[in-house]
């Protein structure tokens, strides 16, 4: 009888030693945060009403940064040209792919006088620990990152890429230094803008 | 509770364990960042998928796998008997944080004079179109060729499912490729990984 206890305690404590090894192994196999991004289905395209268009003066806004602070478009009136790209949320499959190239090419900004905002919807503490796992734990974004939270949506509301479930389009805005939009790109939220566009954007934008 | 159940619990609870063990490990069906180095086997030794890629404009990158013209090529037209693949994103941060390493890698094989004929090495970006690889190769001075595949056509053919993936291929001598290693994820060590490629390549 005492053997038999032993037998199926042994056994329990064997299953709880193969769950936490399973769970070790997902966590190793994905990189410590790649399983951390939530799978989302394939959705809308776009969802959303355009407000701007190229050629309109862009609105003003104040968002609180990751960074500590606040950053308004005006501060860059003609002293940078702006890229805002926005992405739909953190944590996600393509836009957690998205700001980590931006964040190589700091390049391609500088060589057009150009400055990059990153905003989501999301609070500042996610987006602290999301922007943190792109780029190691010694580094950081060379970028702004912006969260648009509070009153939720406002800013991506003001562009006109507020999607109906709450979270923003994926899209692009080139401001000069003007502050007048020279290019627009609300891309399929599912798909990645192709940096090439960017580029050939940015080349024009010191011409408009 | 009765014993009986008692193990019948700990039976069922045990299967259950046994599931996640092993089913946990299973990646996405979409194309992922991976870190830390994870799943490394020799390959399963079958024959590569043939593909084409772009001959590279550089004359140097040209002569480095021993390539001439303009249009395609094979990666049987390579001029070594093993290629080692890197399948990389330039939006992928574990691919970014492992490219001095890797580009170490390809120094370490230049300085052999016994593998610099021998082993050759190209890149692939994942769903990056030409303009992302170059700007890609431009940043980290990458060494050795990189080709774009935008449709994620090639890669898909690999079966890859993260970034970055090593894939050793061997010349068996009969005009096909076969695959003798795979590897999801970076490495820790430049020695060890030259080591590893090196043993089941049969170079040595």
């Amino acid at each position: 009888m005492r053997n038999r206890k032993w037998n199926w305690r042994h056994l329990l404590c064997l299953s709880v030693f193969l769950a936490l090894a399973g769970a070790a192994a997902a966590h190793g196999q994905s990189g410590g945060f790649t399983e951390f991004i939530y799978p989302v289905e394939k959705l809308k395209p776009t969802d959303s009403v355009p407000t701007l268009k190229v050629g309109d003066v862009a609105p003003d806004f104040t968002l609180p940064a990751v960074e500590g602070g606040k950053v308004s478009l005006r501060q860059y009136a003609g002293k940078k040209n702006v890229v805002i790209s926005f992405v739909p949320a953190a944590w996600t499959p393509v836009c957690s792919a998205q700001w980590p190239g931006y964040n190589i090419a700091k390049g391609l900004f500088d060589k057009h006088d150009a400055i990059l905002l990153g905003i989501t919807v999301d609070n500042i503490p996610t987006l602290y620990a999301w922007t943190k796992q792109m780029c190691g734990p010694s580094e950081k974004l060379w970028f702004p990152v912006l969260s648009d939270f509070y009153p939720h949506g406002a800013v991506a509301s003001k562009y006109g890429v507020l999607r109906s479930e709450g979270v923003s389009e994926r899209a692009l805005f080139i401001i000069n230094k003007k502050g007048v939009i020279t290019y627009i790109d609300v891309h399929d939220i599912n798909e990645r803008p192709l940096l090439d566009d960017l580029a050939k954007a940015l080349e024009r934008v010191n011409r408009q | 509770m009765e014993t009986s159940k008692k193990r019948l619990i700990a039976v069922l609870f045990f299967l259950v364990a046994l599931f996640l063990s092993g089913g946990a490990s299973q990646g996405a069906e979409t194309i992922t960042s991976i870190g830390n180095p994870t799943k490394v086997n020799g390959g399963d030794h079958t024959n590569f998928p043939v593909f084409e890629l772009p001959i590279p404009e550089h004359e140097s990158e040209k002569s480095y796998l021993g390539l001439s013209g303009t249009g395609t090529f094979k990666i049987g037209q390579i001029n070594a008997p093993v290629l080692l693949i890197e399948v990389f994103s330039f939006y992928c941060p574990h691919c970014q944080r492992t490219a001095s390493q890797i580009n170490e890698f390809y120094q370490r094989i230049q300085e052999r004079s016994d593998l610099k004929e021998r082993v050759k090495m190209i890149g692939i970006g994942v769903s990056n179109s030409a303009y992302e690889v170059d700007a890609y190769q431009e940043r980290y001075r990458v060494p050795f060729p990189l080709f774009p595949d935008e449709s994620i056509e090639i890669s898909q053919m690999l079966g890859v499912k993260g970034t970055p993936t090593f894939i050793g291929v061997k010349a068996d001598g009969k005009g096909t490729q076969k695959r003798f290693y795979f590897r999801e994820g970076g490495f820790q060590d430049t020695e060890q990984f030259l080591a590893e490629i090196i043993k089941l390549s049969g170079l040595k």
